[in-house]
């Protein structure tokens, strides 16, 4: 809570959970909202300028923010009286962002399992990040919803069904992707077989994580040898880093994973193919695993809760940030490396 | 142009502490430059209001104000190497700011001698100047390069045809720019501003935030009111526990003004005694039902404690730290050049530029920059964010805390605008002193536009 009194009159005035403005002065009190009209109260008339410095301005957005955190910083646009930047020939001028560009404009991106949840979150990001993309998922109906909205982005967007689990299906739709698209780039191997105990367990993690992952990359080498700046991630998991209360076969999966990234990394960079592997911690979206396991399951969501250091789990959009910047030429000299993007969820050091 | 005539009198001030009294308090030696006072009783005490709405008096503005005088353009930091350039836009009138190759700076009216059209609409860097609608070309001193099809222009002396410039300066690690090929040069019409500054040159500084926020308001409204401290009482009434409002000091040194609102004083306004820590939460804007930031100690006061925190803010940045005494550390002096530039000295960060917006009597242009000290590499200065006319100031989350400070005074500048055209009244009203600021720009504005 807020309170400040008028230095003048005394009146006191309180910023209320609910945004408004309580003011008292001497014991007639009125509400006003954010804006200095008068909502509730006896006392009818208030300082407008000591309603804005307590809502932090004088209009709605601003009222809007003094109860919610601040908006992130504006991003600096490129435009008008402050750009350099190189130019050769006619005049014309490149504008060009200060910041970091990720330069992915143009360029090809696959990410297999991307109907939904984190695939579909990295597909955005690249395509927000003018790149063409291609996605995969056993399921057509929600293929069909998430090309649609790749679509609305401006970029190609190259769909099919395609189970990662199977050998011909994966390979076929590497194939059509990079002929669709025109060769590809980036490749993310998003697919997994997620969860369980058990020998099925076992076998979808060692089929769709394991092989799923090598016979997408093998299929797609060929196409990213001749990319300018090729390059692969792997999902992998803080299960892989860390015990997370039980012995499940997705663990031993995703850290046979990282050492193959890290294999395929040293092997492949002659040809200049980046390989990373980005390992979240706990991604809570609708229709994802933490959000079923919060109501059929609220003790094990609550303790997977507080170690989290951030004091939440993360958002998709969180994870396919860190893919899309390693996948970036941006990211030119980081290659074989593990970014562990989880909130403080585990607790070692990244030796 | 002559500087307005000064006839010092002292005349009736607040019953407050004067600012020179409260320097005799400061725990360091204080320079010359704040120990002393130039008022000056000069300039009109009304101004007619049909000079902030009219269309007729912006077009005699333009006319005889915007094409003649000296007026800031950019920061040199914002063109380094030959080729980059600026637009500096005022009005209908257009100039290409630009880094030489000789690495002087050059300022061309921005249309193609053809047939007239703009050569540049944004900044950047460019080898040459090549109109995009016929491809002449010009190098980037100015002199026309190359003209397609030439030997169609038998009537063209070549010589004559290089870009018109108008007439530049430096000042501060700024580019002033001047239309008036006739004018004095910069350095006789800054006067003695330079020495104002000599313990902080704003040339070493680098531009760590550029706002520039569109205003529904005329350029002289939105500038009047950030050259006065007599609005804090009803415009900023959280302040008035930690700042002399009504007994700040104005001063006239030729074509520039200052004056100095000191910080971690009581207002005379208010009827209460404030305590040291009262004060000290003031300063750090620490509500009363907040734990506060820091505590006054036994036996030293507000200022000093504050003076003290800002020297461990500024000791990584700023050699010589310790020796700087509390008023600069603490005050807020603003400082105006005619006809629309405030660079504020000392550790306040402070510099602002009002423009009329487009041709518009009724929207403006107010820019905010703070100016920060370095060490070492040169920071790149930074990209400028643009607020529209219903964006809050907040949104510029770089501002920090005088966002919302510059939220309380743009809350007005529209609603004086619109009772500028609704007033009975002809004229405005100023203060005897504490519009000494506005008195002074008015009576030079006067000169210019009755020349």
């Amino acid at each position: 809570m807020a309170k400040l009194k008028h230095a003048l009159s005394g009146a006191v005035y309180t910023l209320r959970p609910d945004g408004r403005v309580e003011v008292d002065d001497r014991g007639s009190v009125g509400v006003f909202e954010a804006d200095g009209r008068w909502h509730s109260g006896e006392l009818k008339s208030a300082d407008p300028h000591m309603i804005g410095w307590l809502v932090s301005g004088l209009t709605a957005a601003a009222a809007l923010a003094a109860t919610k955190p601040a908006p992130p910083p504006r991003r600096r646009s490129p435009a008008v009286s402050e750009t350099t930047g190189a130019n050769h020939g006619t005049g014309e001028t490149r504008r060009e962002n200060k910041g970091m560009d990720l330069g992915l404009s143009g360029m090809k991106a696959l990410v297999t399992a991307a109907s939904r949840g984190i695939g579909l979150s990295i597909a955005r990001t690249f395509a927000d990040e003018g790149a063409d993309v291609a996605i995969c998922a056993r399921s057509a109906p929600g293929l069909e919803e998430a090309r649609k909205d790749l679509e609305t982005r401006g970029v190609k967007v190259f769909t099919a069904c395609a189970d990662v689990g199977d050998e011909a299906s994966i390979k076929g739709f590497v194939q059509q992707a990079g002929e669709a698209l025109g060769g590809l780039d980036i490749v993310v191997c998003n697919a997994s077989g997620g969860g369980g105990m058990g020998d099925a367990a076992w076998q979808a993690g060692v089929d769709i994580d394991l092989l799923g992952s090598a016979r997408t990359v093998e299929a797609a080498v060929p196409m990213l040898g001749e990319s300018e700046a090729g390059s692969v991630v792997f999902i992998g998991s803080t299960a892989a880093l860390e015990f997370l209360g039980m012995p499940q076969p997705y663990s031993a999966v995703k850290a046979a994973l990282l050492t193959h990234a890290n294999d395929l990394s040293q092997a492949l960079a002659p040809r200049g193919i980046r390989v990373n592997t980005v390992s979240p911690g706990p991604i809570y979206f609708e229709g994802g695993n933490w959000e079923m396991i919060k109501q059929a399951m609220p003790k094990v969501y609550e303790q997977a809760l507080a170690s989290c250091a951030i004091g939440r789990m993360g958002a998709p959009e969180e994870i396919a940030r860190a893919v899309v910047f390693l996948a970036s030429p941006a990211a030119s000299l980081i290659t074989g490396a593990n970014l562990v993007a989880d909130g403080g969820f585990t607790k070692r050091v990244s030796f | 142009m002559a500087s307005a005539e000064q006839h010092p009198s002292p005349g009736a001030r607040s019953t407050g502490v004067t600012y020179q009294e409260l320097l005799k308090t400061d725990s360091k030696p204080v320079p010359q430059v704040f120990a002393h006072e130039s008022p000056a009783d000069v300039g009109p005490l009304v101004v007619p209001r049909e000079r902030f709405i009219s269309r007729e008096f912006h077009d005699l503005e333009m006319e005889k104000l915007w094409t003649k005088v000296w007026q800031m353009a950019c920061r040199e930091e914002e063109i380094p190497e030959p080729g980059d350039h600026v637009v500096y836009d005022i009005g209908d009138r257009s100039l290409i700011v630009m880094r030489a190759p000789d690495r002087s700076i050059k300022a061309f009216h921005n249309a193609c001698l053809h047939r007239g059209r703009q050569l540049r609409e944004y900044g950047g860097n460019v080898l040459r100047l090549r109109c995009p609608f016929h491809g002449w070309t010009w190098n980037l001193d100015g002199s026309l390069r190359q003209i397609p099809c030439g030997w169609d222009f038998p009537h063209v002396e070549k010589a004559k045809y290089d870009l018109p410039e108008a007439r530049t300066g430096t000042w501060g690690g700024f580019v002033f720019v001047n239309m008036d090929t006739e004018a004095e040069s910069l350095d006789d019409y800054v006067g003695d501003l330079s020495a104002h500054f000599e313990r902080w040159p704003l040339e070493e500084r680098y531009k760590e935030v550029h706002v520039e926020k569109r205003l529904r308001c005329n350029w002289k409204v939105a500038q009047d009111a950030f050259m006065e401290a007599y609005h804090v009482i009803a415009t900023h009434p959280q302040l008035l526990a930690c700042i002399g409002d009504c007994n700040s000091q104005y001063d006239v040194y030729g074509n520039f003004s200052r004056a100095i609102t000191p910080n971690g004083t009581p207002s005379p306004h208010i009827t209460w005694e404030a305590t040291e820590q009262e004060v000290l939460d003031g300063l750090t804007n620490t509500y009363d039902d907040e734990e506060a930031l820091m505590t006054v100690p036994e036996g030293m006061n507000a200022r000093a404690v504050m003076a003290q925190a800002m020297r461990m803010q500024l000791q990584r940045t700023v050699p010589g730290v310790h020796d700087l005494c509390d008023a600069e550390l603490l005050d807020n002096f603003y400082y105006t050049l005619f006809p629309n530039f405030h660079p504020w000295a000392a550790y306040n960060r402070i510099t602002y530029r009002f423009r009329p917006y487009e041709n518009d009597p009724d929207r403006c242009l107010m820019e905010v920059m703070y100016l920060m000290p370095f060490r070492g590499k040169r920071p790149p200065p930074c990209a400028i964010t643009r607020l529209d006319f219903d964006e809050p100031w907040t949104n510029a989350t770089e501002l920090g805390f005088l966002a919302r400070v510059f939220e309380q005074d743009t809350f007005n500048l529209p609603k004086v605008q619109r009772g500028l055209h609704a007033s009975a009244r002809s004229h405005a009203t100023l203060a005897r002193y504490q519009e000494t600021k506005l008195r002074h720009f008015h009576a030079l504005l006067e000169r210019y536009v009755s020349a």
